[in-house]
């Protein structure tokens, strides 16, 4: 059988890639279109990652097309998984394309039954301000028996293993300067 | 293992598995959660190696396992005390190794022993400690037996402590069959004791969630130093983790009992910069001993530095007041209590999820509702986030404020993470947040600013915030490179050392030119040499081929902690003399001619103990220079719960300890004495596990539908002889009950698991599956509802492990 | 040169990286499930579909040593070298190329599912909820194997000759055949394949019980299969005899060669037979 190229794309089920880019990104590309875009990468702007989930470290490429990512594999060139996925490594994809994700501040009254969306320049504020209002009324300068100690026992900060690392240290350098003494992270559980 | 090497990381790393001669994965499931490291695992199989699989469940390690060993939950130290037993009494060790590398040699103060299972007194829930000491010769120097001959050696304790860990008495402990725990010892130390062959451990958290977790990495230590498999290539024992930069969050030390590098966190008592640093900074009188650590004051000084800086000075004692001072232990459980008890009235959570991944999780959501405040930083709406309208509460009964701040993801930002290999691994940002996400660095960058502006109007002890370098641009979006730099760390002053000369502004090459009079800062010394004038070091991307790095180092891959060293403790993967035991695999090797090691990165540049013609080597040091006495630790003096590991059951366990009368860790601390559950009423063992298709708290992957189509709900594994005399079959509905709470879930009735017989008693164990919770896709009781406030007598890790409960159907699954 | 894939179970740890990579690879929606679909494990979904066009099954089962094991095997199109499939189909909507795959031009599918009666394996689905379905199954990635140029660059550097090379190597290569990590798929000739299949049984003997499926079943599949259980407790069809389908209908089509429709029942008639040996089968043990 010969087939001509639209055919050849049409056969090989990139029509339903077509589809579903438009279902997801209201983007109606032809579908030969689509297989440029999908597998003639030098179109893509392509970015290496390193897998967000196990302590291994496989590293993943992500292909950006027009501001949306269109495909996250292996990376050939890492010296560990060396293009290879695990089932989670290989669902990165929805990570980003996914409808669940949050995309505002949402904010829950003391008793609502609900949230509410809310702005950055609402929401810093006030986190600031509830951070200073706490750390202000329970600070301990110095403990019973007088020695300096600069702490305060009545904020808890936890978290951190799925961040950077640039934000794991300014958490904890952060952390630090606020006096914070319950500071927790998955390390231990 | 930091009470044995001196650090706590995976000391090899995953390309390495490949070199390996014999692979026992015990307290993990390697296949499961680590699943790519499987591509060496699989390797070295392929090159003759043998794995071994020890869980007490048949798992997807075990499928392709040589051998599979089931053991009962929380009795590694059995276990593995039968191997070192075997080890011992069979002189099926590396001789040398051991009398050069390790403290086998030392003499131990006369008076130690171990009675009715204790080791020495106990005195208000800890041990006086008194007789765990090494004997000192005049010079202050430990007093050494390098034939091995002196019964107050620590080779002569280990073979008297672990003569009683006899097969059989191990197996009526472990429930492992006699002949499948000789077969294990057999091949294990069989393979790799020998020089030139190498075993590794894998382990991860089933290791380590016990009440006597860090003893089980004890005998793990014990065995891998007695078959000298430490420093060498394929080798070591690998602390698997299990999230992307759970190694680099632990470096950075969000942990309320260490600062960034592991430093310790100042306590009450050290009341200036030099009472802290004469209780921490370890000294030795041996002068073979490097003893890094007696680096301590460069460290802490330039740590300092990069977090006040012009602000810290020799005026102030470096701003060292600045820090919190802490005299209590405020690790998850205690933080917990304290939410509990109201003391904690706010609570910052990044990306991490308490309600599903806590013990005892039914009274952390419970503690949550007594705060006034909640920050929850997420990708998604997290129970932790959403707790205030979990099933069965009531909204207007929770006076929580909550604010849920959308975060980028990590395909959404830039920076570096640290693999469990220890290498940190630059990330890019392939497109920005969806809508309103930010990175968390962005939150935490615009939080501090608001801080210091409030601060800088007044309130409570401003100084630490207000005077906080924070200086990472001017832009919307903080510089990730400008917080790798000032990791990395800054000369802040002209100064010349160690014969090179360098300009105030320019960043630090490595650790080694760190200064304690000011003159540098570093965020984290260990990250000192990731970022540097030639560049940032984790960004690199070159890998080797096996022609030139025959075993995998790949050097120019990213960078790797500390200073670009991929096996740690290598000093030790050669003989007194500096020659590889292993010359077919060699990570270093010390060229006489040039008269510098080869290979990898060495722990050191000094010279091996011995020349050539096997005098002493004045200018030599000990292997183990992250130890003061330059040794890794067979005894280690410095724990809480004992110098060797001794077998205690878990806190809830069916049977009685059949080594002692000393049921449980004789110094671990129990939260909630009357929430204990006892095998008459819950006689059935159980431990929780992960799977391949979810991770963790399951935020990231039950939110993902081609991974909630893999794995929808939870369920609870049990053994084909329990579900018939329960009447249970694949697929019902059972209710698996403790004393914290009762939850239902599906039952899976498999033949991978199997009853136990402990001294002729049937024991049955279930595991259930902890990821889920009640938001998400995939929904369904959480594990961890279930799971006791107890934890290791050490670091306070909770005992998810091992615990008791009741098991009952309560409905028809309808499925096959 | 007809390309193939090695599926060696005795590797397999069962991660489902290949099963989740297919579905990114082709962007397919999930299936809805409430518990696993079958004892043994962890499988999901219960059977092919139009949204699962590859599938690990897990089996709990004795192995040839006598010995428990859980053992993960795969479905998908098998790629069957003269496929029934598509000599069923009416218009010529399926063929197989000469690299191996067995694609589908849905711009000439009239729905009949002739296909789908007539594959030995049952692997092709129809789209049954959607007002305008087609018929879905494996594609061998054929669009990979086709294209698949290295980026030119990564992270805006351009990629050295050493990752163009290992670039264009990984690109081409099935989906799940990349995502394979211990090399229990193995993507290549299928005559190098079947030559690697002999050495590994020859070399481990007590590994593998001493049967390539898909070398001979049905005619020779582009899949090709080892494992250290027998394939029929893996629910491998085992009475599919070594001849292709379309042989058998060869005699009538060459008979009557253009009554295509008989052709097509013909092979509708295999539908029945496999299922019929499949029953008989089932009786027997």
């Amino acid at each position: 059988m010969k087939l001509d190229r639209r055919k050849f794309l049409l056969a090989t089920g990139v029509t339903g890639a077509s589809a579903f880019l438009k279902d997801l990104f209201g983007v109606d590309i032809d579908p030969s279109e689509a297989y440029a875009q999908e597998h003639d990468s030098r179109r893509g702007k392509i970015t290496s990652t390193i897998c967000p989930f196990c302590g291994v470290g496989c590293g993943m490429l992500v292909t950006n097309i027009g501001g949306k990512i269109v495909n996250v594999e292996g990376d050939p060139d890492h010296p560990i998984n060396q293009g290879a996925v695990c089932s989670k490594g290989a669902a990165m994809y929805q990570i980003s394309n996914n409808p669940r994700r949050l995309d505002k501040v949402l904010y829950r009254k003391p008793g609502a039954t609900e949230w509410e969306e809310k702005e950055w320049d609402w929401a810093i504020p006030r986190i600031a301000a509830n951070i200073k209002r706490t750390r202000d009324a329970g600070f301990i300068r110095k403990d019973s028996r007088g020695r300096t100690v600069n702490r305060t026992e009545n904020i808890a900060c936890m978290g951190g293993a799925a961040l950077d690392n640039e934000e794991c240290y300014t958490y904890s350098k952060l952390c630090r300067a606020m006096g914070v003494v319950y500071l927790e992270h998955q390390a231990r559980i | 293992m930091a009470a044995s090497f001196g650090r706590g990381a995976m000391t090899n790393h995953w390309n390495d598995i490949a070199n390996s001669d014999c692979i026992m994965v015990i307290g993990s499931n390697a296949a499961e959660n680590h699943p790519i490291s499987f591509k060496y695992v699989t390797r070295a199989q392929q090159n003759g190696a043998k794995l071994i699989s020890v869980d007490p469940r048949y798992t997807r390690t075990s499928s392709v396992s040589d051998i599979y060993a089931p053991l009962r939950s929380g009795t590694d130290i059995a276990f593995i005390g039968a191997m070192i037993n075997y080890a011992l009494a069979n002189d099926l060790i590396q001789r040398e190794y051991v009398i050069t590398h390790t403290n086998a040699s030392f003499l131990v103060d006369s008076k130690f022993k171990l009675e009715d299972g204790l080791f020495g007194e106990v005195k208000d829930g800890a041990y006086t400690k008194d007789t765990w000491k090494f004997q000192k010769g005049a010079n202050g120097v430990i007093r050494k037996d390098t034939t091995l001959k002196n019964p107050n050696c620590v080779y002569q304790l280990l073979k008297k402590h672990f003569a009683r860990y006899d097969f059989e008495s191990a197996s009526e402990i472990t429930g492992t069959p006699v002949g499948d725990l000789k077969k294990v010892a057999k091949t294990f130390v069989g393979m790799s004791h020998r020089p030139e062959k190498s075993g590794t451990i894998m382990y991860a958290m089933g290791t380590t969630q016990h009440t006597h977790g860090t003893q089980n990495i004890r005998s793990y230590v014990i065995l891998q130093l007695l078959m000298g498999n430490i420093g060498v290539a394929g080798g070591g024992i690998n602390a698997l983790r299990g999230e992307s930069n759970v190694q680099g969050s632990t470096d950075h030390c969000i942990l309320f009992h260490i600062i960034p590098g592991y430093l310790k966190c100042p306590t009450a008592g050290n009341t200036s910069l030099q009472a802290y640093l004469d209780k921490w900074t370890p000294k030795t009188k041996d002068a073979k001993s490097a003893n890094w650590w007696g680096n301590y004051p460069k460290y802490i000084t330039s740590l300092l530095k990069a977090f006040w800086g012009e602000n810290a000075g020799k005026s102030n004692d470096f701003a060292y007041d600045y820090l919190p001072k802490r005299d209590a232990n405020y690790s998850h459980m205690a933080l917990f209590d304290a939410m509990g008890r109201g003391v904690i009235k706010g609570m910052i959570t990044l990306g991490q999820n308490p309600a599903v991944g806590g013990p005892s999780a039914g009274q952390e959501r419970d503690a949550l509702g007594n705060l006034d405040w909640l920050v929850a930083v997420d990708l998604w709406e997290t129970e932790t986030a959403a707790f205030w309208k979990r099933p069965g509460t009531n909204p207007a009964d929770i006076n929580t404020e909550v604010f849920l701040l959308p975060a980028a993801g990590s395909m959404e930002k830039e920076g570096s993470v640290t693999n469990s290999g220890r290498w940190g691994q630059w990330r890019y940002r392939a497109k920005p947040a969806p809508g309103d996400a930010k990175s968390d660095l962005w939150m935490l960058d615009r939080i501090a600013r608001e801080l210091k502006k409030l601060y800088a109007q007044g309130g409570v002890f401003p100084d630490p915030i207000v005077n906080l370098a924070w200086n990472y641009g001017d832009g919307d979006e903080p510089d990730p490179h400008l917080v790798a730099k000032e990791i990395n760390g800054y000369f802040t002053k002209d100064c010349t050392v160690k014969g090179k000369s360098f300009k105030k502004g320019q960043l630090i090459p490595s650790f080694a030119y760190l200064l304690d009079d000011g003159g540098t800062s570093s965020g984290n010394w260990l990250y000192c040499a990731s970022y540097t004038e030639k560049g940032n070091m984790m960004a690199r991307r070159t890998r080797s081929n096996l022609k030139d790095d025959p075993i995998g180092l790949n050097q120019d891959w990213a960078w790797c902690w500390p200073v670009n060293r991929r096996i740690i403790y290598n000093r030790a993967s050669c003989d007194a003399k500096g020659v590889p035991w292993a010359p077919n695999k060699p990570v270093i090797a010390y060229d006489r001619v040039a008269g510098k090691w080869r290979g990898d990165v060495p722990d050191g540049g000094w010279p091996p103990l011995l020349k050539p013609d096997g005098t002493q080597d004045p200018k030599a040091k000990y292997s183990f220079i992250m130890r003061a006495e330059g040794h890794a630790c067979l005894f280690a003096p410095s724990l809480k719960d004992g110098p060797l590991p001794e077998h205690y059951e878990p806190l809830e366990s069916p049977v009685a300890n059949f080594m002692s009368e000393q049921q449980n860790n004789p110094v671990i601390k129990i939260w909630r004495p009357e929430e204990i559950g006892d095998s008459k009423e819950y006689p059935v063992v159980a431990t929780t596990y992960r799977v391949t298709e979810h991770w963790q708290a399951g935020a990231m992957t039950r939110n993902l539908p081609w991974l909630a189509e893999l794995v929808p709900d939870a369920f609870v594994e049990m053994s084909c002889e329990f579900a018939a005399e329960k009447g249970i079959e694949n697929g019902d509905r059972v209710a698996v009950k403790t004393p914290r709470a009762t939850i239902e879930l599906y039952a899976v009735v498999t033949p991978r698991f199997k009853p136990f017989e402990l001294k002729g008693k049937t024991v049955h164990q279930v595991g259930l599956i902890w990821h889920f919770g009640y938001q998400g896709i995939a929904k369904g009781e959480s594990a961890n509802m279930l799971t006791p406030m107890v934890g290791d007598a050490n670091t306070m890790i909770p005992e998810f492990k091992a615990f008791l409960c009741d098991v009952r159907k309560i409905g028809k699954g309808g499925v096959a | 040169m007809s390309r193939g894939v090695l599926v060696d179970t005795t590797l397999c740890t069962g991660c489902r990286g290949c099963q989740v990579a297919c579905k990114q690879q082709n962007k397919l929606p999930p299936e809805e499930t409430t518990f696993f679909a079958k004892a043994g494990g962890y499988q999901n979904p219960a059977d092919l579909s139009a949204r699962t066009y590859s599938l690990v099954t897990f089996n709990e089962v004795e192995n040839k040593n006598g010995h428990f094991d859980w053992v993960f095997a795969r479905r998908q199109c098998m790629h069957c070298e003269e496929p029934s499939c598509v000599s069923a189909c009416l218009v010529g909507a399926l063929s197989k190329t000469e690299s191996g795959a067995v694609v589908y031009d849905e711009t000439k599918c009239i729905g009949c599912r002739y296909c789908l009666l007539s594959c030995p394996f049952g692997v092709p689905s129809f789209e049954w909820e959607k007002t305008v379905p087609f018929v879905r199954k494996c594609t061998f990635c054929f669009t990979r194997q086709a294209g698949g140029d290295a980026p030119a660059t990564v992270n805006g550097k351009a990629l050295d000759s050493e990752q163009r090379a290992r670039h264009k190597e990984t690109q081409t290569k099935p989906a799940c055949t990349k995502a394979c990590h211990t090399g229990a798929l193995m993507f290549g000739e299928r005559e190098e394949l079947l030559v690697e299949a002999r050495n590994r049984i020859r070399k481990n003997p007590k590994r593998y019980v001493n049967h390539i499926y898909g070398e001979k079943e049905a005619g020779g599949t582009s899949w090709l299969y080892l494992a250290g259980v027998s394939f029929k407790k893996l629910g491998f069809p085992m009475h599919l005899g070594e001849r292709s389908f379309p042989s058998y209908a060869k005699a009538a089509k060459d008979g009557v060669p253009h009554v295509m429709l008989g052709v097509g029942a013909m092979l509708g008639g295999f539908y029945w037979y496999n299922q019929r040996c499949a029953e008989v089968a089932k009786k027997g043990e």
